[in-house]
């Protein structure tokens, strides 16, 4: 599948370990799971997907659901600071 | 006439029992409170009682009237003195006529016990040695709020709550107020956010509010819990903020339990409450909640925050939309930082408290809000929110029938105490530092311990035998929790976490 653009959006520990909130990726993955594995290349992504959620365009979704281009992808953590 | 009145002159029992005369009745309950020599080890000479006329009155009637509705009883009255009175005089007087004598039992007791909780009368006492002091032992009579009631001064003649700024909104009104004054609310974790919870909550006039909370008060969280005082630390928080609310509003009925809510209590302390606003700092309330939640139908709220950004979720045990649960299957403590280990600006919880306290608002009165299974994300550096719908999954049905034939799961022993790494050996646990090099140099553990640094922790599972009985240990627990949850999670089964860590052996030693 040919690159496209996908929009990004890291919350909390990735908000961190990211160094930024969001960005708009060119990338080739075909579904959050190759996403997250792409980015964990470039960041030092300590949490496994398996602990994460994702929601594509505002909605929780599966790490297997296929990527269109222009999709608002939002990684997110568990928090339970009070 | 009223059925609750004010008198300055001694009570009439005789005539007020005349009055509740009637012969469609075969039974008359009544009490009757003394003034008694003593109080809490002082001798008492005599007292004085003040009320807030007008507004005692209409709430003193209001319980009169839920008492006759309540209990099916014919007639019931109350009377109540203010002014001088002296030693074995009548403070109070409740009368009630019915058909039976169960249901003028049960209305009478109720009476007195709602007119103790709920009527804004205040108690002067005179003691033996010359001193008086103003007491509001009649407002303040819930158990657990006992303690701190004689802490706090109350004004004698402080103004009455007002909320008509509130029902000046179209969407509250006077029967909105109504709504709010009978609504009943738990709030588990009075901390950076229950806080502005409970501030709201009570300056709004919700009627009861429960507070959970078994820490007490450290100067560590003032930078976000700006309701306490630094003069305070070392007290427990759950009376502290008991005592807030009372103060800022009298009329709310505050329940404070110092405790931590686990399987066994949830449920008990969970009965009666209308919704329940889970303020706390740790998936384990917050799954227990959960799981009540799927249990009894509850709603319960729930907010987390980190550093600058929060959660909020709303979960209907009565509707098919999602659970925490469904959201996090998988979450555990540890796995990423609390406000004491991430750190977090004092604000953040600021923010999220009181959103948390407008939904709970907006969801007693039935206004539009965040809707269930909706998980709100508002991030506080770049100020974003998003809204995202979370879908109920299949396993939650699973959990929900589990969850309604039998207990609460207390969770899994992930977590052991013990009080020496050597006890620790002896129980055939083999040890796991899951701390960097810098703190292992400076306190070294035993010769043989496995080092696996959190950073490395799954690259370098593969040093650790599955079937391998290990005890994953830090400086204060939470590290190695989180550790021993991720190798669980990868088939380690025997992993475990020493709860406290190393710091927790230190003060038991």
């Amino acid at each position: 599948m040919s690159a496209r653009e996908i929009r990004v959006q890291y919350y909390a520990l990735l908000r961190e370990q990211a160094g930024r909130s969001d960005e708009t990726l060119t990338t080739a993955a075909r579904d959050p799971r190759e996403l997250y594995a792409e980015l964990r290349t470039r960041y030092p992504f300590t949490l496994p997907p398996e602990m994460l959620r994702v929601a594509i365009n505002a909605e929780f979704g599966e790490w297997s659901q296929p990527l269109k281009a222009g999709d608002a992808v939002v990684f997110i953590p568990p928090v339970a600071g009070g | 006439m009223s059925p609750f009145r004010f008198s300055t002159d001694a009570l009439d029992t005789a005539a007020l029992q005349r009055a509740l005369r009637d012969e469609r009745c075969g039974g008359f309950a009544s009490f009757e409170g003394w003034v008694r020599n003593h109080n809490e080890g002082h001798a008492v000479t005599r007292l004085e009682y003040e009320a807030f006329t007008e507004l005692a009155e209409k709430e003193g009637a209001r319980i009169v009237e839920e008492a006759r509705t309540k209990f099916g009883v014919t007639r019931a009255a109350c009377a109540h003195r203010v002014g001088s009175l002296a030693l074995g005089d009548v403070a109070v007087w409740v009368g009630v006529s019915a058909a039976h004598r169960d249901e003028a039992f049960r209305a009478c007791r109720f009476i007195i016990d709602e007119v103790k909780h709920r009527v804004p009368i205040w108690k002067k006492e005179h003691y033996v040695n010359g001193d008086s002091g103003w007491v509001n032992c009649e407002r303040c009579a819930m158990p657990a709020a006992h303690t701190h009631e004689h802490e706090h001064q109350h004004a004698v003649h402080a103004p009455a709550p007002d909320y008509s700024r509130q029902i000046a909104l179209r969407e509250v009104g006077v029967e909105g107020q109504a709504q709010l004054r009978s609504a009943s609310v738990l709030v588990v974790g009075a901390g950076g956010l229950g806080v502005p919870v409970l501030q709201y909550l009570a300056g709004a006039g919700v009627g009861r509010l429960g507070i959970i909370d078994a820490d007490r008060l450290e100067p560590s969280n003032l930078h976000r819990q700006t309701w306490y005082a630094l003069s305070e630390c070392g007290q427990e928080k759950s009376s502290l903020a008991a005592a807030r609310v009372s103060a800022l509003n009298p009329e709310v009925r505050v329940e404070a339990h110092a405790l931590r809510l686990d399987a066994h209590n949830a449920e008990r302390l969970c009965a009666g409450h209308d919704l329940i606003l889970d303020c706390s700092d740790n998936f384990a309330t917050k799954f227990l909640l959960n799981d009540l939640a799927l249990r009894t139908g509850k709603p319960v709220m729930f907010a987390s925050v980190y550093q600058y950004e929060g959660q909020l979720q709303l979960v209907r045990g009565d509707s098919a939309t999602a659970f925490l649960r469904c959201v996090w299957p998988d979450a555990r403590d540890g796995l990423v930082g609390n406000c004491a280990e991430a750190g977090v600006l004092g604000p953040v919880p600021g923010v999220f408290g009181s959103l948390q306290a407008l939904e709970a608002l907006k969801f007693l009165l039935g206004l539009p809000g965040l809707k269930p299974g909706e998980m709100l994300i508002f991030d506080l550096i770049t100020l974003r929110t998003q809204r995202l719908r979370a879908h109920r999954q299949p396993e939650c049905e699973a959990h929900r029938r589990a969850a309604s034939s039998g207990e609460l799961q207390a969770p899994d022993e992930l977590e052991v105490h013990f009080s020496s790494l050597a006890d620790a050996a002896s129980a055939g646990f083999a040890f796991v530092d899951v701390r960097d090099s810098r703190e292992r140099e400076a306190e070294p553990l035993p010769a043989d311990t496995l080092h696996l640094p959190m950073s490395k922790l799954l690259t370098d599972a593969a040093k650790l035998a599955l079937t391998g009985r290990y005890l994953m240990i830090c400086a204060t627990g939470k590290r190695s929790a989180a550790a021993a949850a991720l190798l669980r999670s990868q088939g380690f089964l025997e992993c475990r976490s020493l709860r406290g860590g190393l710091k927790s052996l230190k003060v038991s030693a």
